[in-house]
C-alpha cells in the first residue's frame, strides 16, 4: 500500500498553492461580496491548464489523470471553495462526460475547448420538482426531423449564466422509464435557450447559479450525447466524478477551517495564554485534522479506483457524505475558536461556513448519498 | 545564442520548521523547496532563451532523494538537467559545493553564462556564485537585478551599497540574481507533467575528484524567537513620543 502521491503530483499542489496565494487570495473577499464571477482569474487558470488535468493532450487537457485533477481542486477550494467548485463541476462533469460518452467530432468540437478552459462547462439536470427525485423531471426532448426540441425549466444550474456549453437532460421516451433520459449538448446562444433567474445564494457566492428556460429549443441529432435513452445512466457516472469533486472541495474548505483555527488559537491570547493551550480548542482542533485526513484519504481513494478503471460510485458518495459533513461541522467549530472576530464580514472563517453548507446539498444531498451507499453495501 | 547553465539547490522549506520551547529545531516534518533566488536564476536563464534562444541546462548538487527538485527545476524551462548526487552530498560548505560544480562543468557542460541565486534560501552564504566563477576562471557579476545579452558580452545592472551599477562582461561569464530581476513563473500542469521526460544526467561522487573536507563545523542550531513587550502605541502626538522615546531607550535610534 502506498499513501504518497508522486512526485509530479506533489509539485503540482505546490504550484496550485502558489497560484493561489497570487491570484486567487488577494480577491476571494471581493468576488464573495459582490457575487462576481472572475473571469480574470479562470483566464489564468486556463493558461497554467488548471481547467482539464485529466483530458487527453489531444483533446486540449493537460493528459494527467483524475486524481491529480483533486488534488488540484482541494488546494484552490482551500483558497475559494467557489472557485474551486467552478473547476469541479467543469471539468469533473462537463469535460468527463464528453470524454466518456462523445464522439470523436463531438470532443473536437466542445471538449477541447472547454479542456484548454476557453469554453466553461454546465451541466443542467435539476429542476424545480426533481431534485433527488430526478425521475420527477418534466423536460422533454421531442425528435422532429433530424432535430430534438427540448422544453422545460431547469433550476439551480451551477455556471448558468456564465457557461457556454451545457449539457441538458431531458426524456426522450418518458415511458421508458430510467432508459427513457437523454443528454443534450448546447451550446450558449442556440435559440430557445434562455438564462432565467440568477439566485442570490447563502455561500460560495462567486459561483454562478441560475435557472435553465427551454422553449421550443432545437438541437441537431450530432448534439445528442451517447445513445438516446442513456441520459440517466450518463447522469450517474457524471456524478460519481462530481462528487469526488465535491469531495476535494469539502477537504478544501475544512483544511483553510483547520489552517484558520491554528493560526488563530496560537495568536490570541485570553487568561494569559494563547486560547489553543485551552483544553476545549485544543480538542476542537485536533478533530477537525483527524477529519481531515480522513477527509482526504476518502477522496484521494475514490479518485484513485477511478484511475485504476474501477467502479466507484460508493467511494464517490462515501467521499462526499463525510467531507462535505465535516466541512460544516468543523467550520462552525472554526468560527466557534474565533469567536466574535469569526462572525465578522471579512473573516476567512465565516465564509468558510457560508461555503462549506452547499457542500451537503448539491450533486447529491448527505441523504441522496447515503441512498447511494446503503444500495451498494445492502445489495 | 547562449548556452547557459542554472545552479539550484534543493533546500528545507523554511516553513516547516519547527521551533521547540528551548529554541531546537524540529526538522522531521519538512518538505523542501527550490531555494527562492535560484528560482529567479532559472527564471532568468528560461526568460533569455525565450528572447535571444540558446539552451538552458539545469546544474544541482544534492542527495540522491533530491529527485522531486529536479523536475521542478525543469518544469521551469529548462531542458535538461546535471544531478550530482551522494548521501553525504547534505550539508556541504560553499567551498565544497563550488568545487563539485566547478568539476563537473568543467568536464561536461558547454556553458557561455552560468546563472546563480545571490544566495541560499537556507544558509545564504552567498558565496557559491564567485567560489565558482574563480574556480572556473571566468568573470564574475554579482548583485545583478537586470541582465541582458548583447552579441557575446552581458549587461548587468548591479545594485551596490552606492546605488546602481551598470557594466558588462564577456562571454563565459557567471552572474548571480537578485529576486527583482524578474518573477519567476509558476509552471504549468503540462510543464510538469513533461518535466519528467526530460533527460536527466546523473553524476556520482565516484566520477568526481576528490572534494575537500569541510573547514566548518555546525556545534548547534538553534531557533531565533521574538519576545513581544506587549506595549501599544496609538497614532496619538503624546504615544509617538513616547514611542520614539523607547526606541531610543533601547537603543534602536541612537
Amino acid at each position: 500500500m502506498d499513501f504518497k502521491l508522486t512526485e509530479e503530483q506533489e509539485l503540482i499542489r505546490k504550484n496550485m498553492r502558489e497560484f493561489t496565494e497570487k491570484h486567487v487570495d488577494p480577491i476571494a473577499v471581493e468576488i464573495d461580496e459582490t457575487s462576481r464571477h472572475p473571469e480574470e482569474l479562470f483566464k489564468k487558470l486556463a493558461e497554467g491548464g488548471w481547467m482539464g488535468i485529466p483530458v487527453p493532450v489531444e483533446y486540449g487537457g493537460s493528459g494527467s489523470d483524475y486524481l491529480t485533477h483533486i488534488v488540484a481542486v482541494d488546494e484552490l477550494a482551500r483558497s475559494c471553495a467557489s472557485t474551486g467548485f467552478t473547476v469541479s463541476i467543469h471539468v469533473g462533469i462537463a469535460c468527463m462526460l464528453v470524454l466518456l460518452f462523445g464522439t470523436e467530432d463531438q470532443k473536437k468540437k466542445f471538449l477541447a475547448p472547454m479542456a484548454r478552459g476557453e469554453k466553461l462547462g454546465a451541466f443542467v439536470l435539476t429542476e424545480p420538482g426533481a431534485g433527488t427525485d430526478v425521475m420527477a423531471a418534466t423536460t422533454t426532448a421531442v425528435k422532429d426531423g433530424n432535430d430534438y426540441v427540448l422544453n422545460g425549466t431547469k433550476t439551480f444550474t451551477s455556471n448558468g449564466p456564465t457557461g457556454d456549453t451545457y449539457f441538458v437532460f431531458a426524456w426522450t421516451d418518458k415511458a421508458a422509464g430510467r432508459k427513457g433520459m437523454s443528454a443534450f449538448i448546447v451550446p450558449r446562444g442556440t435559440p430557445g435557450m434562455e438564462v432565467g433567474t440568477h439566485f442570490k445564494k447563502m455561500g460560495l457566492r462567486s459561483s454562478q447559479t441560475s435557472e435553465m428556460v427551454f422553449r421550443n429549443c432545437r438541437i441537431p441529432q450530432e448534439n445528442l450525447l451517447g445513445k438516446e435513452g442513456a441520459g440517466l445512466l450518463m447522469a450517474m457516472t457524471g456524478f460519481d466524478h462530481g462528487r469526488t469533486g465535491i469531495a476535494a472541495q469539502s477537504t478544501g474548505i475544512l483544511q483553510a477551517a483547520l489552517d484558520e483555527s491554528i493560526r488563530y488559537s496560537k495568536e490570541r491570547v485570553q487568561f494569559g495564554q494563547p486560547i489553543s493551550r485551552q483544553q476545549a480548542i485544543a480538542w476542537m482542533i485536533a478533530d477537525m485534522a483527524t477529519d481531515l485526513q480522513a477527509a482526504r484519504f476518502l477522496t484521494y481513494h475514490a479518485a484513485w479506483m477511478k484511475d485504476q478503471g474501477k467502479p466507484f460510485s460508493k467511494e464517490a458518495s462515501m467521499a462526499k457524505l463525510f467531507t462535505s459533513e465535516a466541512a460544516m461541522r468543523h467550520t462552525i467549530k472554526a468560527v466557534q475558536i474565533h469567536g466574535g472576530y469569526g462572525y465578522v464580514k471579512g473573516a476567512k472563517v465565516e465564509r468558510l461556513m457560508r461555503d462549506a453548507k452547499i457542500t451537503e446539498i448539491y450533486e447529491g444531498t448527505s441523504e441522496a448519498q447515503r441512498m447511494v451507499i446503503s444500495g451498494n453495501v445492502l445489495r | 545564442m547562449p548556452q547557459m547553465i542554472a545552479c539550484f539547490k534543493w533546500v528545507v522549506d523554511e516553513a516547516y520548521i519547527r521551533v521547540g520551547a528551548s529554541g531546537d529545531l524540529d526538522m522531521n516534518a519538512v518538505d523542501y523547496k527550490i531555494s527562492d533566488y535560484d528560482k529567479n536564476a532559472l527564471e532568468e536563464a528560461a526568460r533569455i532563451r525565450e528572447q535571444a534562444g540558446g539552451s538552458v541546462a539545469a546544474v544541482t548538487v544534492g542527495v540522491p532523494e533530491a529527485t522531486k527538485g529536479v523536475k521542478d527545476a525543469l518544469s521551469r524551462g529548462a531542458e535538461k538537467a546535471f544531478f550530482i548526487q551522494d548521501p553525504s552530498f547534505r550539508d556541504l560548505e560553499p567551498s565544497q559545493t563550488a568545487r563539485i560544480l566547478a568539476a563537473v562543468i568543467q568536464s561536461r557542460i558547454p556553458y557561455d553564462l552560468i546563472l546563480c541565486g545571490e544566495g541560499s534560501s537556507d544558509l545564504y552564504a552567498r558565496q557559491v556564485g564567485p567560489r565558482l566563477a574563480e574556480l572556473l576562471g571566468i568573470p564574475c557579476l554579482s548583485f545583478v537585478q537586470k541582465l541582458t545579452v548583447e552579441g557575446d558580452r552581458v549587461v548587468a545592472e548591479r545594485r551596490t551599497d552606492e546605488g546602481q551599477e551598470v557594466c558588462t562582461a564577456p562571454m563565459p561569464v557567471l552572474v548571480t540574481v537578485l529576486p527583482d530581476i524578474n518573477t519567476p513563473r509558476i509552471p504549468s500542469v503540462r510543464d510538469t507533467l513533461m518535466a519528467s521526460k526530460k533527460e536527466v544526467v546523473p553524476v556520482r561522487k565516484e566520477d568526481l575528484p576528490d572534494i575537500s573536507s569541510p573547514f566548518l563545523e555546525t556545534v548547534s542550531m538553534k531557533g531565533t524567537s521574538l519576545k513581544r513587550s506587549g506595549t501599544r502605541f496609538t497614532e496619538d502626538p503624546g504615544d509617538v513620543k513616547a514611542f520614539v522615546d523607547t526606541l531610543l531607550q533601547k537603543g534602536v535610534l541612537k
